[in-house]
C-alpha cells in the first residue's frame, strides 16, 4: 500500500517535472518569437474576424468593412474595385459579380500583371470566405506594400454577400 | 498451440531493441509534430478553433502550451528520462486527440475556413485515418508505459 502510494507520487511529481519545463520553454519562446499570439485571443465571430492576436496582427481593424451593406453601397458606386483573396478554384465555383481574382497564394506571381490593370491609385476591398478568414487582410496588408493605400477589407467576404443575396456570378 | 505463440509474443515485447524502437518512434513523431505549430502558433490556434470545442479564452493558451509538451517529451522519451511518466503524458493528449476527432467525427463536423494557411479542406475528410493513426501511438505510449525491462539508452530510472 505504502509503495503504490510512493509510486503514485513519484510518477506525479515527474509529470509535474516535465509540463513544468514545457510550459515556463512555452511561455518563454512566445513572448520572445516574433510569431507569438496574446494570451487570449479573438474567437467571437460576432465581434469580427477571428484571430489569435499575434504580435505584429495583420488584422487591422480601421480598414474593415463590418457590414454587408457598406460594402453593398461601395459596390453600387462603382468606384472600387472588388478583390478575391481566396483560391482560383473558390473564385470559380462563385464569387462577387465583376471582382478580380488575385489569390492570397498566387500573390507573387500575380501581382505584376494586377497592377497593370489597377495602378495604386484604384481604390480597392478585398475579402474571403468570411470572419474565418483572415486571407482578406494579409492582402490588403501586401497590397499597401506594393503602394496602394485606399485598402478596405469586407470581412463578411463571399458567404455574408451571398446570403443577403447580392449579385454573384 | 496458443502457447508457444504467446511465448513469442511476450519475447519480442518484452525485447528492449523493440521497446527502444517504438520509445524513438513516439519521441520522433512529436518532436516532428510540435514543430510546425511552435513556428506558427497562430495557425495551430485556428486549428483549435475550427474543432469548436474549447471555450474561447482557452484556445490561445492550448496553442502555447501544446507544442511545447510535446516537444519535450518527445526529447524526453528520446533520451530516456522518466520514460514511463513521459509516457502517460503521451496518452494523455493522444487520448484529448481521439476523443476531439472522434466527437467531430460522430457529429459530422468538418471546419473549413476556406483559409490559404490553413488547408483544412483537404484534410478534415481524411479524419478517419488520423484516429487510427492517433490510436496505435496511444497503444505504443502504454507499451512504453508497461514495459518491465531494463531499457537501453536510457538517462533515467524506470
Amino acid at each position: 500500500m505504502a509503495y503504490a502510494w510512493l509510486r503514485f507520487m513519484k510518477t506525479a511529481i515527474e509529470i509535474g517535472i516535465i509540463l513544468g519545463i514545457s510550459i515556463v520553454a512555452a511561455f518563454a519562446v512566445n513572448s520572445f518569437s516574433p510569431a507569438g499570439i496574446a494570451l487570449v485571443g479573438q474567437w467571437d465571430t460576432a465581434q469580427g474576424v477571428v484571430t489569435a492576436n499575434v504580435k505584429n496582427d495583420i488584422v487591422i481593424e480601421s480598414i474593415e468593412i463590418g457590414t454587408v451593406d457598406q460594402a453593398r453601397k461601395l459596390y453600387d458606386s462603382g468606384d472600387y474595385i472588388f478583390v478575391d483573396a481566396r483560391s482560383r478554384d473558390d473564385y470559380e465555383e462563385g464569387h462577387i459579380k465583376g471582382a478580380v481574382s488575385l489569390p492570397l497564394g498566387q500573390f507573387e506571381e500575380k501581382i505584376a500583371a494586377f497592377m497593370e490593370r489597377y495602378p495604386p491609385e484604384a481604390s480597392i476591398v478585398t475579402y474571403c470566405s468570411g470572419r474565418t478568414c483572415e486571407d482578406s487582410h494579409h492582402l490588403a496588408e501586401f497590397l499597401l506594400g506594393f503602394g496602394y493605400n485606399k485598402i478596405n477589407v469586407f470581412i463578411d467576404g463571399f458567404p455574408g454577400w451571398e446570403a443577403h443575396g447580392h449579385p454573384i456570378e | 498451440m496458443g502457447i508457444p505463440l504467446n511465448n513469442f509474443f511476450n519475447n519480442f515485447l518484452s525485447n528492449s531493441w523493440i521497446e527502444l524502437a517504438a520509445r524513438w518512434l513516439l519521441g520522433v513523431t512529436f518532436i516532428y509534430a510540435s514543430y510546425s505549430k511552435i513556428l506558427a502558433p497562430a495557425v495551430f490556434a485556428k486549428i483549435i478553433y475550427g474543432y469548436d470545442l474549447f471555450p474561447g479564452v482557452l484556445i490561445n493558451l492550448i496553442a502555447i502550451i501544446i507544442p511545447f509538451v510535446e516537444l519535450v517529451a518527445g526529447l524526453a522519451l528520446i533520451i530516456g528520462f522518466y520514460p514511463r511518466s513521459t509516457a502517460l503524458v503521451i496518452d494523455a493528449m493522444l487520448l484529448v486527440f481521439i476523443i476531439s476527432l472522434s466527437i467531430n467525427i460522430i457529429r459530422g463536423h468538418e471546419f473549413d475556413c476556406g483559409c490559404f494557411a490553413i488547408n483544412t479542406g483537404n484534410q478534415s475528410t481524411f479524419s478517419g485515418p488520423l484516429l487510427i493513426r492517433d490510436l496505435i501511438y496511444f497503444a505504443l505510449g502504454i507499451y512504453v508505459f508497461f514495459y518491465k525491462n531494463p531499457r537501453r539508452l536510457c538517462m533515467g530510472v524506470n
